[in-house]
């Protein structure tokens, strides 16, 4: 009886069951208080059935759940590999940055080089004041912490469909070059879009990045190819156009990286987007300004490109490159890129500054040339090679090739070991001349009254060969007392003497003395102190220690013109192209005379103490002057302003500079001092 | 304008005859305040009396003796570019081929990679040479105020191989080397100076004695 009703009971229960799950625990525990007659509703195989049931429904969700996790493993590891393809792909675009860089760096140098003729110092120049930061603030990195969060449930939501991977992959493969038609760039774009709209946003904050991310890659690459149009139109050197070129296809292809940034700005990381939008922003109004500048430039503008050019590229580059890695987790990346920028954007600025106020350089002291055992009394340099001749008080001179140096300790210049050693001199070497171009050769006068003629031995002699007498040449012997000045032209040489004359010699010829010039027959005349050639050769200009300055003609051996000074005067230079007479006096005064009228030009007081040395640079645009005050200073001769001061060397006694000298062709310029040392500024 | 006539001005003024070079009155030590006036104080000395060796080589008080003894191999180094001048007129690669002073040795060029068997004259310019780079050296003597005691010590070597100019000189070029040494007493100052501060050993001088060229009561340190 009993079974019966408990099975149909049982059946009963059996259809409640699903219904009131929450009821058979109670009824089991009914049935343990209460009566087993009474619990006739739930029967032992019902309950097993039921139990059964709900193991077998949790089992299959749990098969689907692990086939969901499954999925979603799948999903990570293609999304790290995507992220690895991506981390190579920056890398790559980076290096490919600074090979640009590179190359543009030189091509600038060389370009600087071409138009001003003189090395570009690219060392030295110092970051512009204002600088972006490279860093993201730390408000950015929480909300980019806060928009992770968010598109994590994006992606439990929306899931990943094959299109979007497909179109993923092929943004990838167009990344890689693999697949580079622009043609399909507005197609993805759009594409992205409907992804945006589709997917319903909360976050508005989103779209708006990518609204933004695309509004200055326009004006980026627009802005890009105006650099184009101008390198065009003032026709650079045909390198510089192609850097150009290339540089607007890395535009390009940061463009493509910047849309990628943006479409991935609603997939993981969200604050990059941001960090792109923000270096856009910065790069456009960049350009903006650039662009603004070089209108006003006009004329001067045209290095502008290359500059500008080079710095809103690489800025774009770093913007997208920096928005591609995560800033969490790649310091180095960022690091590298920041690097980058800072190391390009002071050449633009140098370039920009170098612009405004016309051409200024800056002398820097490079080489040190320490051989000599007292003080060095006069240099020349090499007519073309980078190599100069120094005359000491030490009874020798020394040739010195720039291009052999031995790095010294502790700075940053260079010292020189002197290639050979000039010995014949039986006293103090006073001064030198270097001899035409491919002569190869050089006169020394000293104060043992000899002019000699030297021939120069070849740069690449090294200083412990033996001795080769044919290195001596011609040795002039008609002075009679110190020799203080040599001038050397179209294979003739000035002299001035303490003997109280100034001669005219062909020193390789037979009979060298050509003419002897003498102011006054009287013996306490008095002597000379300096003697230049004037007017393409056929006059000699000659100060007096008592500061008279004559001019010669060389043809008749008469003075043509004379201008009394009430000071002494230490050195005459006349000028390369003008009628101009240039004197340093003991009265620390510079003069500048007028080569046809005798008229003092200007006066002006050039140093502390007595001016020494004096060198007008091969163009006659600048004078170079040495003082006992210990420096050296540059001179506009335009404007007779001082452009550079430089303190050069120590005091012996009461003597410091004793003479400086231009390189007639390359940027060098040199002093020499009476603590024994030359120093050769580049 | 008054104090520039007062104030003597040691200069060599462009122009001035050569009896005037460097004819100025001597600066007391004490007033000299350049980083050279060790150079300056020997090189005054030297011009006012070049055979009074004892008074060129008494040290100031309170000088750094290894800046001294620099200053003064300075001094001597660059003297013997005098020497040199003048050997090379005469001291020829064909009949000097080595560099001997006695017949007892050959002196081997140190100035090369591997010492070389340099002629007599190739020896003396390749030692001066060497010497002042190894002087001018901004490695070994960077400063003209102090100086490292283990860049006195290389003094010494200097000091043996410049001895060896002056004994050839000697014992092969007798007439060049009594001029110069009557003109200049470098040989006489120089043994002087080696003997004083026991640079190099008594054995190594082997030149006969020169007049007055040992110092009294003060070697043998
Ligand atoms: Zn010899
Ligand atoms: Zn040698």
């Amino acid at each position: 009886m009993k079974i019966p009703t408990a099975m149909d009971d049982s059946s009963v229960s059996h259809h409640n069951g699903g219904q009131v799950g929450s009821q058979i625990g109670v009824s089991v525990n009914n049935k343990q208080n209460d009566e087993p007659s009474q619990s006739v509703q739930y029967s032992i195989p019902g309950i097993l059935h039921f139990i059964q049931h709900e193991w077998a429904r949790f089992e299959l969700e749990r098969s689907q759940w692990e086939v969901d996790r499954a999925e979603f493993e799948a999903r990570i590891a293609f999304l790290q590999g995507e992220r690895k393809g991506q981390e190579n792909l920056k890398n790559d675009l980076v290096r490919r940055i600074k090979m640009l860089e590179y190359a543009l760096k030189q091509e600038r140098a060389k370009f600087h080089k071409l138009k001003y003729g003189v090395e570009l110092q690219q060392g030295d120049v110092r970051p512009p004041p204002e600088e972006p930061p490279a860093e993201p603030e730390p408000a950015e990195r929480a909300q980019w912490k806060q928009g992770r969060q968010l598109i994590k449930q994006y992606l439990q939501e929306i899931g990943y469909t094959d299109t979007i991977l497909d179109v993923r992959s092929n943004r990838v493969r167009a990344l890689l070059g693999l697949n580079n038609e622009e043609v399909e760039n507005p197609n993805y774009r759009n594409y992205d879009k409907q992804q945006h709209d589709r997917c319903d946003y909360s976050m508005n904050h989103m779209v708006r990045k990518y609204d933004y991310g695309k509004e200055p890659r326009k004006s980026g690459v627009s802005a890009g190819g105006g650099y184009n149009e101008e390198g065009l139109s003032v026709q650079e050197t045909a390198a510089v156009f192609a850097n150009f070129e290339f540089l607007t296809n890395q535009e390009m292809d940061m463009d493509e990286i910047d849309d990628l940034d943006a479409k991935q700005s609603h997939h993981p990381p969200g604050k990059q987007g941001e960090e792109v939008d923000h270096e856009a922003e910065e790069v456009l109004n960049e350009l903006n300004l650039l662009t603004e500048r070089e209108a006003d430039g006009g004329g001067q503008g045209d290095e502008y490109p290359v500059g500008s050019g080079s710095s809103g590229g690489s800025a774009v580059a770093a913007g997208a490159v920096a928005g591609a890695g995560e800033a969490d987790e790649e310091p180095l990346a960022l690091g590298e890129l920041a690097q980058l920028t800072v190391s390009n954007e002071p050449e633009a600025y140098d370039v920009a500054s170098a612009n405004k106020e016309s051409f200024r350089k800056t002398w820097n002291a490079k080489y040190t040339l320490r051989s000599h055992f007292d003080g060095v009394r006069a240099l020349a340099f090499h007519p073309t090679e980078p190599a100069l001749v120094t005359a000491s008080e030490d009874h020798t001179l020394k040739l010195w090739n720039l291009q052999r140096t031995v790095p010294a300790k502790k700075s940053a210049g260079l010292d020189v070991e002197p290639l050979y050693t000039f010995r014949a001199h039986t006293a103090p070497v006073l001064c030198l001349a270097m001899g035409a171009p491919r002569s190869e050769e050089c006169f020394s006068g000293g104060l043992d009254g000899t002019i000699r003629v030297w021939n120069l031995p070849p740069p690449t002699a090294d200083p412990y060969d033996p001795y080769d007498p044919a290195v001596q040449g011609a040795v002039l012997r008609d002075h009679t007392d110190a020799v203080w000045s040599l001038s050397s032209a179209h294979g003739r040489l000035l002299s001035a003497s303490a003997d109280g004359t100034v001669r005219l010699w062909a020193p390789r010829a037979a009979r060298p003395l050509l003419s002897t010039l003498r102011a006054d027959e009287s013996p306490t005349a008095p002597a000379p102190a300096a003697a230049d050639f004037a007017d393409a050769a056929s006059r000699a200009a000659v100060v007096y220690r008592d500061g008279t300055l004559l001019l010669y003609d060389l043809e008749t051996g008469q003075p043509v013109l004379r201008v009394a000074c009430d000071s002494p005067a230490h050195r005459v230079r006349s000028h390369p192209t003008l009628p101009l007479l240039v004197t340093a006096h003991e009265d620390r005064h510079i003069r500048f005379w007028d080569g046809v009228s005798g008229r003092c030009a200007h006066t002006m007081v050039a140093h502390l103490d007595a001016v020494t040395g004096l060198a007008l640079d091969p163009n006659g645009l600048f004078l170079l002057s040495g003082s006992h005050d210990c420096s050296v200073r540059l001179w506009n001769l335009d404007t007779k302003t001082c452009v550079q001061e430089i303190t050069a060397h120590r005091k012996k006694f009461d003597e410091s500079i004793l003479d400086v000298a231009f390189h007639p062709l390359r940027p060098y310029i040199a002093s020499a001092g009476a603590d024994g040392l030359a120093k050769v500024f580049v | 304008m008054a104090v520039e006539a007062v104030q003597i001005l040691r200069r060599n003024r462009p122009g001035s005859k050569a009896k005037d070079f460097c004819r100025w009155p001597d600066e007391p030590f004490e007033e000299m305040d350049s980083t050279l006036a060790v150079q300056q104080f020997i090189q005054q000395t030297i011009r006012r009396d070049p055979s009074n060796l004892e008074a060129i080589l008494k040290m100031p008080e309170a000088q750094d003796e290894g800046v001294w003894k620099y200053e003064h191999l300075q001094e001597f180094c660059m003297e013997l570019n005098g020497l040199a001048v003048k050997l090379q007129a005469e001291c020829k690669p064909e009949t000097c081929t080595q560099m001997t002073a006695t017949e007892q040795w050959i002196f081997l060029c140190a100035a090369h990679k591997t010492p070389k068997e340099c002629p007599a004259i190739d020896y003396t310019r390749h030692t001066l040479d060497g010497a002042a780079c190894l002087l001018n050296s901004n490695k070994y003597f960077p400063s003209r105020v102090s100086i490292k005691e283990s860049s006195v010590a290389k003094l010494g070597s200097v000091c043996r191989r410049v001895y060896r100019i002056f004994s050839h000189a000697y014992f092969h070029h007798r007439a060049i080397f009594d001029a110069f040494e009557k003109e200049t007493h470098l040989c006489k100052r120089f043994t002087y100076f080696v003997t004083k501060y026991s640079i190099i050993s008594k054995d190594i001088l082997i030149l006969p004695k020169l007049d007055d060229e040992t110092p009294v009561g003060e070697s043998e340190a």
